[in-house]
């Protein structure tokens, strides 16, 4: 597993991981993980980069192979769906994405998680603002799923311990970060476990540290394919300092 | 390559002025179907679908080596396409290389998450493999692209391994099964290519 020890630890081993990347002869979990450093770490992202350019002639072998017609209107439809006229009643399936009760309660946590954090330091001046913690208990009714997540500033990650519920056979838990009226930011697909860390990039840094709110959601293997929630919350909860 | 970055696409917006439909698609072209399908011009994206989804679908097809899987793979490819347009801009790859690399990525992400097939019909049905097909000697040919060359300068075996991994996405206990030998022996070889091939490169 250490990339070190085969080219030095100065240069290569990352390197050498982008180019495992590119070739595509990583197991599952550890292309998770160097999705998520490429999401996270410019650095490594351009490293992974110049192997794609390396390795594009490649792909000139591919053949191009005419796919069937009904797959265009099948992609619009996932994608505009709510805009066409013509639409299933699949919005039941959204659930507490889509209900507009349930955004409002989020937008108050984060409101009050707001105050709390710009009252407390008045009060309290903080030694030492880097060693900041914040705690958020994420839960949500009609669901069995309970994370504990604590974002620990100095070290620029989210630990998640799983208190309950199981995600079904073939998905995934995405963890998102919603801070004011944005739309949620992935922060990636929960590593199965009873504990877990992710990595926040720097510009998700700033957004925890005023008390962003934490969800989970249902996803497909691998995370949402959107960028966006496209499966029920099962878990939400805003960021609390301790 | 070819100087790609964010200049890329101011020259893209310029282009946008002149006439479109161009008969023939050239890599400006498809920049500028990917540059307005990231302000969410759909019919740039119905374009570009028509341009490359074949591309793109043999590639699904190539990795997943299952028609079903590959229709689904393809689809979610280009959502993904849709979403992500934006993020073309700060790449360094030709345009029609980064549509390959979300559709290989994307395709090798769903053939890992799949369970892992019976050993024993894996190696029946993919034995045959290390000789490069007429595909890839016509590819081979090709003596302006570095990546040929440096590839010729591996032993034949080691380079059909990588070509292989890099066309089907096999991953390292794949490829182990089907040379016959260990994980980690398969590890070290194919990081030694790959060394090899970086120091080819760089040369």
């Amino acid at each position: 597993m250490t990339l070190a020890e085969d080219t030095g630890p100065e240069r290569g081993g990352d390197d050498l991981l982008a180019a495992e990347y590119v070739l595509g002869v990583l197991a599952a979990d550890e292309r998770q993980i160097a999705s998520r450093r490429i999401d996270a770490e410019t650095d490594f992202a351009r490293l992974v980069d110049g192997w794609e350019v390396n390795f594009s002639p490649l792909a000139a072998a591919y053949p191009e192979i005419e796919p069937p017609a009904s797959i265009k209107p099948a992609i619009d439809r996932r994608l505009f769906a709510s805009t066409a006229s013509v639409t299933t009643p699949a919005e039941s399936r959204g659930g507490l994405w889509s209900s507009l009760a349930f955004w409002r309660g989020l937008a108050a946590a984060a409101v009050a998680a707001l105050a709390i954090y710009v009252a407390v330091p008045i009060l309290n001046p903080p030694v030492e603002q880097q060693q900041a913690r914040l705690v958020a208990s994420l839960a949500a009714e009609g669901s069995d799923v309970k994370y504990l997540a604590v974002y620990d500033a100095a070290h620029h990650e989210v630990g998640l311990s799983h208190v309950s519920g199981e995600r079904a056979a073939g998905k995934d838990f995405e963890l998102w970060m919603i801070e004011g009226k944005n739309p949620p930011v992935s922060m990636g697909v929960i590593p199965a476990g009873a504990t877990a860390h992710i990595v926040v990039s720097p510009a998700a840094q700033q957004k925890l540290a005023q008390g962003a709110v934490l969800a989970v959601s249902l996803e497909p293997a691998g995370g949402s394919p959107t960028g966006q929630p496209t499966g029920p919350v099962v878990a939400a909860g805003d960021l609390k300092g301790i | 390559m070819q100087g790609f970055g964010v200049h890329k696409v101011i020259s893209a917006v310029a282009n946008t002025l002149q006439s479109p439909n161009l008969p023939e698609m050239t890599p400006q072209d498809i920049t500028k179907l990917i540059v307005r399908t990231s302000m969410k011009d759909r019919a740039a994206f119905d374009l570009l679908y028509r341009q490359t989804s074949a591309k793109l679908f043999g590639v699904c097809l190539r990795v997943l080596n299952d028609r079903g899987d590959a229709e689904e793979a393809l689809q979610e490819v280009f959502v993904k396409i849709w979403t992500k347009a934006d993020r073309f801009a700060v790449s360094d790859l030709s345009p029609i290389s980064w549509l390959v690399a979300i559709a290989r990525n994307h395709a090798i992400d769903r053939v890992r998450a799949r369970r892992k097939p019976a050993a024993d019909i894996d190696a029946a049905l993919d034995v045959a493999d290390p000789a490069p097909g007429p595909e890839a000697m016509v590819v081979a040919g090709d003596e302006s692209e570095r990546i040929h060359h440096c590839l010729d300068e591996l032993e034949k075996d080691r380079a059909a391994a990588v070509r292989g991994a890099y066309l089907k996405g096999e991953s390292y206990a794949e490829l182990a099964e089907r040379h016959g030998v260990p994980l980690n022996t398969m590890r070290t070889w194919l990081r030694r290519s790959l060394l090899k091939l970086r120091e080819c490169l760089e040369r």
